[in-house]
């Protein structure tokens, strides 16, 4: 069912807030002609990078062991990578991360170095002497989930990033049959905008409700009895929002079960984990986007289990393993479906965690590096730039947190850049851009 | 597929052109008035089971008000609680559940058969708590244990797996201290092996600089920020405590927080030969040694240093006395726990009438959480909520399932409850996917609730795709998982009796009263009733009939939010 028409029917039944569609009608702009796509990777519980890209020339080495101490990985265990931009230090990636380093060196991978929240440039003597506006409750784990998601700083604001810049295209994307934001991973403020309501989608894809199905009897009047109770005028707003959800599951199952029935198996195999599966969803939905008119997407993707408080030397291979076999398997599936020039993948995390140990692990951190894969990125090069690796030092504010040096905004309006949002439009979507010198951090082409 | 969506088009267009449909028809839900006719019909009607009679109304209470008391007091309804309900009174119900001996959850974990693995294990307890949520006579007491878990996490998930039985050991605490005094249950969580594994202060040490080793930061700071305190100084009523720039003033710094992890540190297994030799008993508190333990001054909160060269334990108990002494503890729990029973958005005016309760039970005491219960109950915005339309909760999914398992007496032959939960209807006990529970209590889903700053924390696990699972499960557990129609019953499976409904189920509008009156207190609406007689009739065989009305209002929206 075309969205046109989702929309007249809606608006046939009762007009709500709920439905965008009830407002006055809009002046169409063009849709874009061509396609774009962002995947969100969010590692929750605060992952510990430093351990992912470690440096290895000896001097670095050494200051990066001596703070890490037990939970240092060995020089020789490293997988060595050269990058297209020097900055004079030598790095490795983690043992566990072959697949990474291959995407690293073929130019499908990029490092975004020591990014953070921030709210504007923060050195450790603006920090000491509270000479800088920092964003609020920087090591509480959902603080900052929120923080990379909706780039609040120090406002209220409950819209995520990816739901504004949504929101900045509806217009332009009227054409498309399916919701823009589409979640692997439940609900999410990252892909939550004004207008814009993203999507759940389960691994196994849209699930259908069986009360409907053939596989009782009656069920078409069962439909159309649980339809008309959906649309009644209900009383008590929880129920509404119930409400919306059971109409919008039902109606976007239909087109989006269908699409995907007729879709061939993929070849490439995903890893069988929380994040292979989730990626594996969205490679097959980016496959049947066609059959929706889709010029423009974003997929949230989440996977766990980061917060390395305890066990980290034993937690870190399985869950580094995870997100490389996961990412690369992800790559091939584009370059399979014939998107590996329009679909950037990238990470986020609550935050990087401290140098210094707890004894078999480390608490939370705030600047840590991010991943960027997809062949519309600048491959083979680290961005931005590597802190100095010491407790104490000119980059730690305490316990070996690592002051960022680039924002989470400069990161997201990078992102947002390429996905089409007009300059003019970035601070929509990036609030604290105007406080950094670089806007576009350059690693899109 | 084109087909369908045409149906629903056409439908919608009949209904709107007021062609004897929508238009002409109210959506009211009936008054008490009116259900107390039904209820009295139901008095006068064929049905022959003598306790699914309802009682005339003692203490002036209603069926209606019966059951949406003990939505919020149980884990469901039965005829037999409306009826002690209506009989002794809210407040004597309450007292008398106060009293009740306690359900052991390990108990229960401990008699099954030994588990082949972890899996199992975990499956295990899911059945302990499953039985007591569905059989336990300490109703109000389980429902409570049940608002703690999700306040004070531990969960499978992560670390815990492999400990079925510290998970069992674990809720028992929550079980047993759910009526007693916070301070207590704060200990109490604070030593369990559970909480000491999920949160890493199990195995905490001292500072060791040579090794660039400091305290485990993890229990210091959740403990604060999510068992008992927050992030922001609040006033007694919930709102924020603002300072001269009108801002909210912040609970903790770092500081604090790392004055707790020296607190929180020299404690393993309870029963160890030393700190690194540990017994790895997860069903006994914690031990410390003095060894490991850091003896440098502490900062606590509201400037309190505790003193250098303290033991562990004395660390231990000033530190506990210090957060559970904090201003931000009765409000911060109290708002808590109203909207695990009653509804997501108290008023001010609510809140401050149970942190009341909190900070002075009558008697002196501070803490007491059965008076807090009792008081989140009796309440007037809880017995008759002011504004219908933002009012109540939406029913967590699980409880859901509770719910018509307790109505229709559900049992399976070998006396076990096995369920899926946490898949079919994305939560569980004790199943979390992190510390933060499985939603906030500050979500608000995008839309009218949003631009309302109203709150609906389980809107949180409610999406396009869970909404679908979770029907699919309630369909298996009304038309197929019933005993009635199957010759040869699964000894494993839960089956729902319907047997008294299938003597009702000639007359479609007998029959729908009838679940109505179990699922929804007699408290439907006028659409859902001629919706569900109308499925109803499509059917012809009893069973169908029974499994179709009960589906119907089971899976309803009406259904799935508590007023």
């Amino acid at each position: 069912m075309k969205r046109r028409q989702f929309l007249n029917y809606s608006s046939i039944v009762s007009c709500s807030s709920l439905i965008p569609a009830c407002l006055s009608p809009q002046v169409f702009a063009e849709p874009p002609t061509d396609f774009r796509c962002l995947v969100n990777i969010f590692l929750l519980g605060g992952n510990d990078s430093f351990n992912l890209v470690v440096p290895r020339s000896e001097a670095e080495y050494n200051t990066y062991a001596e703070s890490r101490q037990n939970l240092a990985i060995t020089k020789d265990q490293l997988l060595p990578f050269l990058s297209d931009n020097p900055d004079g230090t030598l790095y490795g990636f983690h043992p566990s991360a072959t697949a990474l380093k291959n995407l690293f060196e073929e130019g499908t991978l990029s490092i975004i170095s020591n990014v953070g929240p921030l709210i504007e440039p923060t050195t450790r003597d603006s920090y000491f002497n509270n000479d800088v506006t920092l964003p609020p409750q920087l090591f509480s784990h959902n603080d900052q989930q929120s923080q990379w998601q909706t780039l609040k700083g120090v406002s209220q604001i409950k819209t995520g990033w990816a739901g504004r810049a949504a929101d900045i295209l509806e217009e332009d994307l009227n054409s498309q049959t399916l919701p823009t934001n589409i979640s692997a991973s439940g609900n999410s403020s990252y892909l939550t905008g004004l207008t814009t309501r993203p999507y759940s989608i389960s691994n196994h894809g849209a699930i259908s409700y069986n009360a409907f199905r053939g596989g009782l009897e009656h069920n078409n009047q069962r439909l159309g009895s649980f339809a008309r109770e959906l649309t009644a005028k209900l009383e008590n707003v929880h129920a509404r929002a119930l409400a919306y959800t059971h109409q919008r599951s039902i109606e976007l199952e239909l087109v989006l079960s269908r699409a995907l029935s007729l879709l061939p198996a993929l070849q490439t195999s995903f890893p069988d984990s929380v994040l292979g599966r989730q990626l594996n969803i969205i490679a097959r939905l980016l496959a049947v986007k066609d059959e929706f008119s889709m010029r423009r997407q974003i997929f949230y993707a989440a996977t766990g289990g980061f917060d390395t408080h305890d066990n980290q030397n034993q937690d870190q291979p399985v869950l580094f393993s995870d997100l490389s076999e996961s990412m690369s398997a992800f790559q091939t599936a584009l370059t399979e479906i014939g998107l590996g020039e329009q679909v950037v993948t990238f990470t986020q995390s609550d935050f990087g965690r401290t140098l210094t140990s707890n004894g078999d692990g480390t608490d939370h951190g705030w600047g840590s590096h991010q991943l960027v894969m997809g062949n519309p990125v600048v491959g083979r090069q680290i961005f931005g730039q590597m802190p100095i690796l010491e407790i104490d030092g000119n980059d730690d504010i305490s316990g070996g947190r690592i002051i960022p040096t680039l924002s989470a905004d400069q990161y997201a309006a990078t992102l947002a850049s390429w996905f089409g949002i007009a300059h003019q439009d970035l601070t929509q979507v990036a609030p604290h851009l105007a406080n950094f010198n670089q806007s576009n951090l350059g690693f899109l082409v | 597929m084109i087909r369908i969506t045409l149906l629903l088009k056409i439908l919608v267009l009949v209904t709107a052109c007021g062609g004897g449909g929508k238009g002409n028809v109210t959506n009211e839900t009936p008054t008490a008035s009116i259900a107390n006719q039904n209820s009295n019909a139901n008095t006068q009607s064929s049905d022959s089971t003598s306790n699914s009679t309802p009682s005339p109304p003692s203490q002036g209470i209603t069926n209606v008000e019966a059951h949406r008391f003990l939505r919020q007091a149980s884990f469901g309804p039965t005829l037999l609680t409306i009826a002690e309900v209506k009989e002794t009174g809210y407040s004597t119900w309450i007292d008398n559940q106060l009293t009740l001996p306690w359900t052991s959850h390990l108990d229960y974990f401990d008699s099954l058969p030994e588990p082949e693995n972890n899996q199992q294990g975990q499956e295990n307890r899911i059945d302990g708590w499953l039985s007591a949520a569905v059989t336990s006579e300490d109703q109000l007491r389980q429902r409570v244990a049940y608002a703690l878990s999700q306040i004070m996490v531990v969960s499978q998930n992560g670390g815990l797996f492999e400990h079925p039985d510290g998970l069992a050991y674990y809720y028992d605490l929550l079980v047993k201290n759910a009526f007693g005094n916070y301070r207590d249950l704060l200990e109490a969580v604070t030593l369990s092996p559970a909480m000491g594994v999920y949160l890493s202060m199990l195995g905490n040490e001292k500072p060791d600089s040579e090794r660039n080793i400091r305290p485990d930061e993890n229990f210091a700071r959740e403990a604060m920020q999510l068992f008992s305190i927050g992030l922001i100084q609040l006033n007694i009523d919930g709102s924020k405590k603002l300072n001269a720039n009108g801002q909210s003033i912040p609970t903790y710094s770092q500081e604090v927080i790392e004055g707790f992890a020296h607190v929180y540190t020299g404690w393993t297994h309870g029963g160890s030969e030393s700190f690194y030799n540990r017994s790895n008993n997860m069903r006994v508190q914690m031990q410390a040694f003095e060894e490991l333990h850091d003896k440098n001054q502490k900062l606590l909160l509201n400037n309190v240093i505790l003193p250098s060269n303290q033991s562990a334990e004395k660390d231990l108990q000033q530190a506990l006395d210090n957060i559970s002494g904090h201003p931000n503890v009765p409000t911060f729990i109290s708002r808590r726990l109203i909207q695990r029973l009653v509804t997501a958005n108290p008023s001010p005016k609510y809140i401050e009438r149970v942190a009341s309760v909190f900070v002075d039970d009558g008697s002196g005491q501070r803490g007491n959480l059965g008076a807090v219960v009792k008081a989140i109950l009796l309440d007037q915005e809880a017995r008759k909520p002011p504004n219908p339309e933002t009012a109540g909760k939406v029913t967590e999914p699980v409880i859901r399932l509770i719910n018509l398992w307790r109505a229709f007496d559900a049992v399976s032959a070998s006396g076990r409850y096995q369920q899926n939960l946490n898949w079919h209807f994305g939560q569980g006990p004790l199943q979390a996917p992190s510390v933060f529970n499985f939603y906030s209590p500050d979500y608000s889903p995008p839309g009218e609730l949003r631009d309302l700053s109203l709150f609906s924390p389980e809107m949180q696990i409610i999406n396009e795709a869970s909404s679908a699972i979770a029907n699919n499960e309630l369909l298996n557990s009304t038309f197929w998982h019933t005993s009635e129609r199957i010759n040869e019953l699964d000894p494993e499976r839960v089956y729902i009796n319907i047997d008294p409904e299938i003597k009702l189920a000639e007359d479609s509008l007998l029959l729908t009263e009838a679940v109505a009156l179990k699922l929804l207190g007699g408290n439907i609406s006028y659409n859902l009733k001629r919706e569900t007689i109308s499925m109803v009739e499509k059917w012809e065989e009893p069973q169908r009939r029974v499994s179709e009305a009960i589906h119907h209002i089971l899976t309803s929206v009406e259904f799935a939010v508590l007023p």
